[in-house]
């Protein structure tokens, strides 16, 4: 029971934060160099592991979906179920499960670190609101930079998932590529495209938000970091059930 | 490429201490323990949201050829083999292999680590090996588990959702997926979790003192990342040996 009470706190308290967060990013002044800084560094940091992370899944679904599409002889089908699959599902997110684990915790960490060492309260002194100078341009670069990782794991996955289904699976380029065009709608661009920034939206929302509870010391700084990597996760899994669910009732 | 030498170094000094001598019972217990039922609670919610949605969006894509009765032969071979235990290896070594890292990276700087050379106890016997040995056992059993869970989830998606044969969905899961494949998942999830638990190892003992607590940090968060980039591309392979 307590634990169910503190749980509800916890959502209101994400809730009222994204409030704040909305109406700090919405109202001038904005710290545009600031945001922009923090998205090159976090392009930087992630464009690597969510590389990495992306391009085996596009080899995967090859690998097992070419068994399964063999068994109705439909090798030639294969591209358009890893075309929606990559675009539409795993792509936006697993790079999504990649910047939370790499960009969410370090933004955790260096929130709760400035928090930790006063430098918060510093800000607030020198009447720099720490929401909008340290908080939203973290979330905006999350918001931004999620996308545009996805645009390069989209073309990562669907070339990988070529090299395994077309040299080495045998399917015939011609048919792979015109499954691929074929049944590639801009709308699956689109979809992939607007769960990355909800999922990006989550990620600094929920590491700002951890970052800034941060009480206590170094201990407490580390497991706000490792927090906003799982319920991150859990998150995002959550919200692309809902979207899923969502789509498939409007028939998108 | 340094780094890569060291992390073979300590591999190889890691299976050495792993091998030569099995942990004593209390401390292996306890260490599965926490890395294992720690988890459950995290995996299950994962793995529910991921079958339902497994189901919905192959759903999704299935209906544009017609196939939706193939469903339950889809939700069983890409989940049970593929996708379970890789969920489960990103999620649950992340949390584990967070925590592993930044105990061993407490423990070297405040050099305790150091502490344990001088009353010549092998740090690797005493510390590393019976975190490899407890996570290596967990981790199968919760991709074990999480194959069960997410099939269960799949077939709740599938018939109260969208409204598809439960019989269909059965027997199609019974023509397609048999017990090798679930051995299949539950061996990758050994693979990840000695994997997982060296990385993290490794990053937590790398840490030194002069870093101070922003080191337990960086190790975490190598940890994290280096552990899930680490098992997706092992997945890819294992998967390609195996069925390709």
């Amino acid at each position: 029971m307590r634990r169910l009470l503190e749980s509800i706190e916890g959502i209101g308290a994400i809730a009222a934060f994204f409030g704040d967060v909305v109406r700090t990013a919405l109202t001038r002044p904005r710290y545009v160099a600031e945001t922009v800084r923090i998205m090159w560094i976090l392009v930087g940091r992630c464009i690597i592991p969510v590389g990495l992370a992306v391009a085996p899944v596009g080899a995967v679904i090859s690998l097992q979906g070419l068994e399964i599409f063999r068994m109705f002889g439909l090798e030639r089908m294969l591209s358009s179920l890893l075309g929606t699959a990559i675009f539409r599902e795993y792509s936006p997110a697993l790079a999504s499960v990649m910047v939370a684990a790499q960009a969410g915790s370090s933004i955790a960490a260096r929130i709760g670190t400035m928090r930790v060492r006063g430098q918060i309260d510093a800000l607030a002194v020198m009447s720099v609101d720490p929401m909008r100078f340290v908080v939203v341009p973290g979330v905006i670069a999350c918001a931004i930079v999620t996308p545009l990782l996805n645009v390069l794991t989209n073309i990562l996955g669907v070339a990988s998932g070529w090299v395994f289904a077309v040299p080495l699976g045998g399917v015939d380029h011609g048919a792979f590529v015109e499954h691929l065009t074929a049944q590639i709608t801009p709308a699956d661009l689109w979809v992939g495209l607007g769960k990355c920034v909800l999922f990006g939206t989550s990620v600094g929302l929920l590491a700002g938000h951890l970052g800034m509870r941060v009480k206590g010391g170094a201990e407490a700084v580390g497991k706000a970091a490792n927090d906003t990597v799982t319920q991150t996760i859990v998150l995002i899994l959550l919200v692309d059930y809902v979207v899923s669910m969502a789509l498939l009732g409007l028939g998108l | 490429m340094k780094v890569a030498a060291e992390f073979l170094l300590f591999a190889e000094r890691a299976l050495v201490a792993q091998l030569t001598r099995f942990p004593p019972m209390d401390v292996l217990v306890r260490q599965t323990y926490q890395a294992g039922v720690g988890s459950i609670a995290l995996l299950t919610m994962l793995i529910v949201f991921a079958g339902l949605n497994l189901s919905v969006q192959s759903y999704a894509t299935f209906e544009r050829f017609g196939g939706q009765d193939f469903l339950g032969m889809f939700a069983g071979i890409g989940g049970v083999r593929e996708l379970y235990p890789v969920m489960a290896a990103v999620v649950c070594g992340a949390r584990i292999g967070a925590d592993l890292a930044a105990a061993l990276a407490n423990m070297k700087i405040s050099e305790q680590v150091e502490a344990l050379e001088v009353m010549s106890v092998d740090p690797m016997r005493r510390l590393v090996a019976p975190r490899l040995w407890a996570v290596s056992l967990a981790l199968p059993l919760l991709c074990g588990y999480a194959d069960v869970i997410g099939i269960g989830a799949s077939y709740v998606g599938a018939v109260y959702q969208l409204g598809l044969d439960g019989g269909t969905f059965m027997s199609q899961l019974r023509e397609y997926v048999g017990l090798s494949d679930l051995l299949v998942g539950v061996f990758k999830g050994l693979v990840f979790g000695w994997i997982v638990a060296l990385i993290a190892c490794f990053h937590g003992y790398r840490a030194a003192k002069k870093d101070g607590a922003e080191g337990v940090g960086v190790a975490t968060n190598r940890a994290i990342v280096h552990g899930a980039v680490v098992c997706i591309v092992l997945n890819l392979a294992m998967s390609w040996v195996l069925y390709g």
